[in-house]
């Protein structure tokens, strides 16, 4: 794929079509003269008076700013010849008619020039704000689009949403409103499918002005839209635009031929010139797959910054292959902390009288993934330079939880037939056994709920502006009472004394102000023991911090100036991450009250944030239908992730540091290779929202739970692809796939698909040892 | 503003929001006249901020993991963009009311409103019924276990492909409610309709499972030529015996007469409308059966399916003596369990039997039925309708010296139940002046051709005509 070569090529090919206009322009000063001659030789009716009239009073206006430019004049008079007349784009279609009318006779010189200098500017431009032209031409790049040969079609297709969406901005700020939702309505439906949430936003402007002030229109409008072509097929495109041949449906009569044509082809042409780019690839037309489109095209430009010096073409593979190689193996322990842990393993093993302990030693150190990089001890955020018992704890605990791990292979499953005695067990070596924990009585709605890292506790997040956590343990949950004098205090026993007599198994935390939209257990104490801080992200624009000693907020951290989306502690604590509206994502350490970066880029808010399992980098989803990755100490984008057709909800990094999972609007789940930042696969199934997102310990799964009602199981390592037409017994293992034929589009590698009864599933969570806990909220039938 | 003014900018406008609004607004503040293009773009602008707003507060729907707006999502995006929150709107419950139609200016369009209830406080404090909402609490259970989905109340029932497609698509295409094979046209059609209202009403009022159960019931049940006996067995069983039916029992009855009806109005000829009218019988018997229903108020539905078959006069040759009796098996359970509570139900029934013994042109079938139907009624409505009520003399005026057939049977096994046969039969002697005066009786009372039918058994015959002397 190279993006340098193409960029002068398609430059190349186009601008001679583009030449005429440009050149013609120049020599058009003398045009109001020619006009107002022109005008004062017709004169036989008195509409065409007042049209007069105000072309001098234009023309006046003209030449008092002498820096007025020849395009703006004709456009002036173009607003004036339609105010003239009262029924809007019907004079123009008259008057223009008379322009034909009269190239056709024979006229006196002057005219004679006049009309050739209009038919190279002003005609031109004139025509140009004729709302049925752009009408006209789209159906006919449509039609030509359509018409095309089958191996070019899909190729072509792009091509159309660009460009209605200009003929759509062009004709709102001009001020055709009517025609403008005229060409919506006519246009839009044939192009929904693909691009609904932006369609459905250029549907809502109305106004030139809101046409200034929108942000997506002016994305539109200043950049370039970028897209892919081969070079036959751009060869082909050029040919039409400028001569009008070929790809003719069938049937389709002089629609090419006659006037309205030509001016619909420049209308198209138009737009292709100043808003289009091509990226011209060597590759055979049948390569572009309908996958490279969604990542190679669109308005780039922006979403990968690039030096301004640079004139190649944006293109998400060079810039992600630009910022050079990652380090995505898994952290470094400390020589000490993993002596330590080991005498502690050994000494433990001892008294148990456990021979499989010995094995234990095994998991000890992480096994080097093969193909990636660890990061040195050097390349972690600073970390304190001793480690406490508890790191001890956290660490021989994630050796016994990786001895005692339920394994899942979902690939036993592509091989066994699902209905014989095997495929039961290969069922139950594949796929896990997932325990839902349901809300009940939630009263304006729960939008997040997570579980801590040793599932002794949980804590969910309401609209009410309020935490509640719950020991899953039954355990009553106890704060410090306030009632005491330091002067008590003298060590750590002491300190438990002032524990509350009485608890009970739930806790209310309240401070926030807003909606608690994120929530995070720290991971200090692993599972090896309940986590000491819980971190909170709110609408009321802060994270806060909460101790479970005591039960209270710690530190509520201020920087974002609008809501906060989400919170994620870095896997070692210490540090977090949030995710704002403000399109920033921002590193905090817990002992700051102010940020220590800020992570810039996106242009949409970022919804979620995921820290690498190394804590070297940060992944972000955001509106702008991108997820990024960052690199957490430097505070620059490695990473850009396109593909997505909507808007990102939720994130996930596999353990072994090597995918990235997103979720987004569009329904659908794309997996991504962070070390090259390309996509590996989409995986299609879910019928609503997917609101979370979680890899099984082995990375070999992939659990979402969304809106739909549903826990779906994924197999990451399979090519996934369009379902296969399975055999009916196999499709239908045990009512797990209790879903209709009409859901086709699931992809082949959604292994099991389990339904609740009417919960939507906000969190879905793997324990070390591989058991999948989901968490939602239950909506009683009645409400709403 | 004049109206054709209006109309006219109402056509040029294709938004949401439109300019008659704005120059409404614009009235209320003491703007009267403004003019249609600012108004027009007034509107459009509108629609473009109130489009912003909603656009944010869909985000703010999303994070929040709802799939509905709510009035607190639109506060929070007006927060956002700045703009004073509009206070007052309370999150729940969002109980939006249609207004009713203006009658001048039909162009308007539905109008919704939020219902803001008046509340006494007084009225409120007074009564002291103030409760706490119960608070959040969670519950856990299986989701899968290894894979497989608990079949627990708290996971969704597990739904085969094909059934779950009949419940949520309202027109039923293969849901397998009758026998395929239709000889005519019209019927498939007529067929589905009745299906529709039926599946119709079914979904109206029962819920989820029961829906499941009766779907899968009915086709589980018929039609015979496809399912296999022992699904059939195990669902007559299980309306034999389940508990809990009671909601199904109207839908089932229905079902059953619908059945019979569209069985015996095409005649009736097929073995299928054989097996089919078997297994109709078999449903009817077992929801006599089940004790844990309350049948008494649907009597009077269950009845016509019965008698229908019980008197119908062509039964498929295969099948009628079985059907008959069957029906008149069912119709005497029906009776001895509930003419106690039911006074005037066996009167009522004998009175339609008897009117289809005895009267004029009626079939053979039709006949044989009648006396089979009160046999099972009993030995008191075996005498009165077929001995003092002639029965048998007219069934004997229709037979043809030396005829033998079912209906034949019928009569002769229906005067046996009056006196069961002897197991030596003593003929009567002609001869015999005692036997002589008992054989005229005979004929006065059963007529030429059964008498001589009688003439074997002296106890019988002396039997049947002591019955009627008592």
């Amino acid at each position: 794929m190279s993006a340098a070569t193409p960029a002068s090529q398609s430059s190349g090919g186009v601008s001679p079509a583009n030449a005429g206009p440009q050149d013609a322009a120049q020599s058009a000063n003398p045009t109001d003269r020619l006009v107002l001659e022109y005008l004062r030789s017709r004169g036989h009716k008195s509409a065409e008076k007042a049209l007069l009239e105000a072309i001098d009073g234009g023309s006046v206006d003209a030449s008092a700013k002498t820096t007025v430019s020849p395009e703006d004049l004709v456009k002036n008079l173009a607003v004036y010849a339609q105010k003239s007349n009262r029924p809007g784009e019907n004079v123009l279609r008259e008057s223009t008619s008379v322009l034909q009318e009269l190239t056709t006779m024979g006229n006196p010189t002057n005219i004679q020039n006049l009309i050739s200098s209009l038919g190279s500017v002003g005609a031109e431009e004139i025509l140009s704000v004729d709302p049925t032209d752009k009408q006209e031409g789209f159906r006919e790049l449509e039609a030509w689009v359509e018409g095309s040969l089958d191996m070019y079609r899909p190729e072509f297709r792009p091509i159309l949403f660009p460009i209605f969406c200009h003929f759509h901005l062009d004709l709102v700020q001009r001020g055709f409103k009517e025609a403008a939702l005229r060409f919506y309505s006519t246009f839009a439906s044939s192009l929904a499918p693909m691009h609904n949430a932006t369609l459905h936003h250029l549907s809502t402007l109305l106004l030139p002005s809101h046409v200034q002030n929108d942000e997506l229109a002016q994305r539109f409008r200043n950049e370039k839209y970028v897209i892919k072509m081969s070079r036959s097929g751009f060869g082909l495109l050029v040919g039409w635009l400028t001569e009008g041949v070929g790809g003719e449906a069938l049937g389709a009569g002089e629609g090419f031929s006659g006037e309205r044509g030509k001016r619909g082809r420049s209308a198209v042409m138009r737009v292709v010139n100043n808003h289009l780019r091509f990226d011209v690839t060597a590759a055979s037309t049948t390569a572009v797959s309908p996958n490279a489109w969604e990542e190679s095209t669109g308005l780039l430009s922006s979403l990968i910054s690039q030096p301004s010096t640079s004139t190649s073409i944006p293109n998400p593979h060079s810039f992600n292959a630009s910022k050079g190689e990652l380090k995505l193996g898994p952290a470094p322990v400390s020589e000490e902390l993993s002596a330590e842990t080991e005498r502690v393993l050994r000494e433990r093993a001892m008294m148990d009288r456990d021979p499989g302990a010995q094995y234990d030693l095994h998991h000890l150190r992480p096994a080097a993934v093969p193909g990636v990089t660890a990061p040195s001890e050097n390349d972690l955020l600073p970390h304190p330079p001793t480690f406490k018992t508890i790191d001890v704890q956290r660490e021989v605990e994630k050796v016994r939880d990786a001895r005692k791990r339920i394994r899942l292979e979902p690939s036993t499953l592509n091989s066994v037939d699902l209905n014989s005695a095997q495929g039961g067990a290969a069922r139950a070596r594949a796929l896990p056994s997932i325990c839902a924990y349901t809300l009940h009585d939630v009263g304006e709605g729960a939008p997040c709920c997570t579980f801590s890292p040793d599932i002794t506790l949980m804590a969910a997040g309401f609209s009410e502006s309020y935490i509640r956590l719950w020991s899953l343990k039954g355990e009553k949950l106890k704060g410090l009472r306030n009632d005491f004098s330091l002067s008590s205090i003298r060590d750590s026993g002491s300190v438990s004394k002032l524990q509350e007599k009485e608890g009970s198994t739930t806790r209310k935390l309240i401070g926030h102000s807003g909606p608690v939209y994120s929530l995070s257990f720290d991971p200090l104490s692993g599972s090896a023991a309940p986590p000491k801080h819980l971190l909170s992200a709110s609408a009321d624009a802060t994270a806060r911090l909460w101790s479970l000693d005591t039960m209270t907020n710690v530190v509520a951290y201020r920087g974002h100036q609008n809501p906060v989306w989400d919170v994620q502690w870095s896997p070692m604590g210490i540090y977090f991450a949030t995710a704002s509206r403000d399109r920033t994502a921002r590193l905090w350490s817990t002992d700051r009250t102010s940020c220590l970066r800020v992570y810039a880029g996106h242009l949409s808010d970022v919804d979620c944030v995921r820290f690498h399992p190394n804590s070297l980098y940060l992944a972000t989803g955001s509106s702008d239908w991108t997820a990024r990755l960052w690199d957490v100490q430097r505070g620059s984008c490695v990473r850009v992730f396109i593909g997505h057709q909507g808007t990102l909800s939720t994130l996930a990094i596999s353990p072994d540091g090597r995918y990235l999972a997103s979720a987004g609007e569009d329904l659908a789940i794309n997996l991504w290779d962070l070390g090259s930042g390309r996509r590996i696969k989409k995986m299609t199934g879910h019928t609503a929202s997917i609101y979370s997102l979680a890899f099984s310990a082995e990375s070999s799964m992939l659990v979402s739970g969304g809106a739909d009602w549903t826990v779906r199981c994924w197999d990451t390592k399979s090519t996934g692809g369009p379902a296969k037409a399975r055999e009916n017994g196999a499709n239908e293992s045990g009512g797990a796939r209790a879903l209709g034929e009409e859901e086709n589009n699931e992809t082949s590698d959604l292994l099991a698909t389990f339904p609740t009864k009417r919960t939507p599933i906000t969190n879905v969570h793997f324990t070390p040892r591989n058991l999948c806990l989901v968490s939602g909220t239950y909506l009683a039938p009645d409400s709403r | 503003m004049s109206k054709p003014k209006a109309k006219a900018a109402q056509t040029h406008q294709a938004g949401v929001y439109k300019p008659d609004s704005v120059r409404d607004v614009a009235e209320s503040l003491g703007i009267s006249n403004l003019s249609d293009a600012v108004a027009s773009s007034l509107a459009s602008d509108v629609e473009y901020r109130i489009h912003q707003v909603v656009e944010e507060a869909s985000r703010f729907m999303r994070h929040a993991r709802r799939t509905t707006i709510t009035t607190s999502d639109i506060d929070q995006a007006l927060r956002v963009l700045n703009i004073e929150p509009l206070y007052g709107h309370s999150n729940n419950p969002p109980a939006f009311r249609r207004a009713l139609p203006f009658p001048h200016l039909a162009s308007v369009g539905p109008v919704y409103f939020v219902e803001d209830e008046e509340i006494d406080f007084e009225r409120v404090l007074r009564e002291e019924k103030i409760t706490l909402p119960k608070g959040v609490s969670w519950a856990a259970h299986w989701l899968a276990v290894e894979g497989i989905q608990p079949l627990i109340p708290e996971n969704p029932p597990a739904i085969p492909k094909d059934i779950d497609q009949d419940i949520s698509k309202s027109p039923p295409q293969t849901n397998a409610g009758f026998p395929p094979t239709t000889p005519s046209e019209n019927r498939p059609a007529i067929k589905k309709q009745q299906q529709q209202q039926q599946q119709q009403l079914v979904k109206q009022v029962l819920s989820r499972e029961l829906q499941l159960y009766y779907t899968r019931l009915t086709s589980s049940l018929l039609p015979p030529s496809t399912s296999d006996v022992a699904k059939r067995t195990a669902a007559l069983a299980s309306l034999r015996h389940d508990a809990g039916l009671q909601a199904l029992l109207p839908y089932l009855i229905r079902w059953v007469g619908e059945g019979v009806v569209t069985s015996l109005k095409e005649g009736a000829q097929s073995e299928n409308d054989g097996k089919t009218l078997e297994v109709l019988l078999d449903v009817i018997s077992s929801v006599l059966d089940n004790n844990t229903l309350f049948i008494e108020p649907y009597l009077h539905q269950m009845l016509p399916a019965i008698l229908s078959t019980l008197l119908h006069s062509t039964l498929p040759p295969s099948h009628a003596t079985h059907l008959r009796t069957s029906a008149a098996q069912t119709l005497s359970r029906l009776l001895t369990q509930h003419s106690t509570t039911y006074p005037s139900l066996s009167p009522r029934i004998m009175k339609t039997l008897l009117v289809a013994l005895i009267s004029a042109d009626k079939s053979k079938g039709t006949r044989e039925g009648a006396i089979r139907g009160l046999v099972g009624i009993g030995k008191e409505a075996v005498r009165k309708g077929l001995v003092e009520g002639g029965g048998v003399k007219v069934v004997g005026s229709e037979c043809a010296p030396g005829e033998s057939g079912p209906l034949v049977d019928s009569v002769m096994s229906a005067l046996q139940v009056l006196q069961p046969p002897s197991d030596m039969p003593e003929s009567l002697e002609p001869t015999d002046d005692a036997d002589a005066a008992t054989i005229d009786q005979l004929r006065n009372v059963l007529g030429d051709f059964f008498a001589e039918k009688l003439y074997g058994d002296k106890a019988l015959a002396l039997g049947i005509l002591g019955s009627i002397s008592r």
